[in-house]
């Protein structure tokens, strides 16, 4: 009988847990932040409610926990970019009645200026890599729907991105 | 593996590291990625602390460009046939699904129906449904620009059509940064009313038969689901908009944003508000349900804001600010009044 995806998952998480603290321990730089992470996995674990298919279970667990880092990351930018960063260019219409953002905070123009020149990076891009860059990061496509979306190899796909995100990095202060 | 780390490039970080991070970040982010290579990427992070910065530099600006103005149009055809694809593989809503709607609110349904039927027939047109168990959030980017964060415990089903972008919103709570777009009105159908949008951030929120609106930037329209023609309630920055399904008024009142975007950073902002909605609250957000053992229970009133980090430390905190005591049964915890 097939196994449901979460309780083959889950088995796994309890088998490799040390791996994953190990691992969250080193990123995060604290072994009590590392344990709730890893506690959040469990959390996730459980809540999947349908059998999954995943290729590489242990990858998934440790991509399951990195993508965790990132929404707090995202948590803790929000207040930067919040009131006005990517739109406060622009006002919000309808009808005929016009709308401007909320004035900006320092910390929102920072953030503005960031974001100008990371625009301005993928605007430098190949047309390919671009392509490639957007997909996955903007339309939330995985690699290989990337990869068949264009007809492209997986390791192609991969390629680009890392050609792109090498290019971003180097464009920051 | 690198020697070159002594030569900063741009951001102090030397190129042949930023290639190196950049290598891994794919890497890791692609299906193909094996527990082998999580291994070596965490040997490759240990070699340095310019390994860790690059890396982390990375995932700073990948954070950050959930913000950048993205182009709409991205490749025509062949990303449509992606998107039909992903659709058609996941939990896409068909018309006959549509249970989640609410009995109750019959008129509502009847028109959500037809709007659905011309909605699903549309051809070229993917229909993605979005879930969250208890205690998970989700991110949400769609192909127009707009960005979704879904709070736990919730359900939407989104598709964007040429002339209109549609969300159907279930029993869901959910933050809206929508892209700028004066052809393709934003729809929501929630309840018994029409929440429309131009460009704009707000957080909606559904739960059992009420409705809260509160904006963030910009203004949102509202307007009875079987009356569009109506005269709209409009919101605006720092108005929060409430209704009960089935009941004709709304309340409009002064409201600070950032108790309703809370959730999205971790936290719960509360005004005088029952346990008994404390309690739902925290049910959504972590595995074990949380209950009050009876009414007075329930009707016990809390001020204050609730770090959402786990479940132990949230009720331990909450014991200290409402005279509660905890009980924790199988499957369930029950607050009592003390």
């Amino acid at each position: 009988m097939q196994e449901r995806g979460g309780t083959a998952l889950i088995r796994l998480y309890l088998e490799r847990r040390s791996d994953l603290v190990r691992f969250f321990t080193m990123r995060l730089r604290s072994v009590a932040a590392a344990e709730d992470l890893v506690q959040d996995i469990y959390v996730r674990l459980s809540g999947l409610d349908q059998p999954t298919e995943i290729q590489n279970p242990m990858a998934y667990l440790y991509r399951l926990g990195s993508n965790l880092m990132l929404d707090r990351l995202r948590g803790e930018r929000r207040t930067a970019h919040r009131d006005g960063a990517w739109l406060d260019s622009q006002t919000t219409r309808i009808g005929t009645e016009e709308i401007s953002a909320e004035p900006s905070a320092e910390a929102a123009v920072a953030a503005r200026q960031r974001l100008a020149l990371l625009t301005a990076a993928i605007a430098e891009l190949n047309p390919q890599t671009q392509r490639v860059f957007r997909m996955h990061k903007f339309e939330g496509l995985s690699h290989p729907e990337v990869a068949a979306a264009l007809g492209i190899s997986r390791s192609a796909v991969e390629k680009h991105m890392m050609a792109a995100l090498k290019h971003l990095l180097g464009r920051l202060p | 593996m690198s020697r070159t780390e002594e030569i900063p490039g741009p951001g102090g970080v030397a190129a042949a590291v930023a290639e190196e991070a950049a290598g891994w970040f794919a890497r890791l982010q692609g299906e193909a990625a094996t527990g082998d290579d999580w291994l070596a990427f965490e040997r490759w992070l240990q070699r340095s602390p310019t390994h860790a910065r690059a890396y982390e530099g990375l995932e700073r600006l990948w954070v950050d460009l959930d913000y950048a103005p993205v182009a709409r149009d991205l490749g025509g055809r062949p990303l449509m046939a992606a998107r039909r694809r992903r659709a058609s593989r996941g939990s896409a809503a068909s018309p006959g699904r549509r249970a989640w709607i609410g009995a109750g609110a019959a008129i509502a349904a009847g028109l959500a129906v037809a709007v659905g039927l011309g909605l699903w027939s549309a051809p070229g047109v993917a229909i993605q449904t979005y879930q969250t168990g208890p205690g998970q959030t989700r991110q949400i980017a769609l192909a127009d620009g707009t960005h979704i964060q879904l709070n736990a415990a919730s359900k939407i089903t989104v598709s964007l059509g040429r002339d209109a972008r549609r969300v159907e919103m279930a029993d869901a709570e959910a933050v809206f940064d929508v892209a700028h777009d004066t052809a393709r009105p934003f729809l929501i159908a929630v309840g018994d009313r029409q929440v429309r949008v131009v460009g704009t951030e707000f957080n909606l929120r559904h739960r059992a038969d009420k409705v809260a609106l509160t904006v963030r930037r910009g203004v949102v329209e509202v307007r009875p689901a079987d009356a569009l023609q109506a005269d709209p309630t409009r919101v605006t920055i720092g108005q929060m908009l409430t209704y009960t399904e089935g009941e004709a008024g709304s309340i409009l009142k002064v409201s600070d944003p950032g108790a309703a975007f809370a959730w999205t950073s971790g936290q719960q902002i509360y005004r005088d508000q029952p346990l008994s909605e404390v309690a739902a609250d925290l049910s959504r957000r972590f595995a074990t349900p949380v209950r009050t053992a009876d009414a007075h229970t329930a009707s016990l009133r809390f001020s204050g804001v609730l770090v959402t980090d786990s479940e132990p430390e949230v009720l331990r905190r909450l014991q200290a600010f409402v005279p509660v005591r905890v009980e924790q049964t199988a499957g369930a915890v029950v607050l009592h009044s003390r």
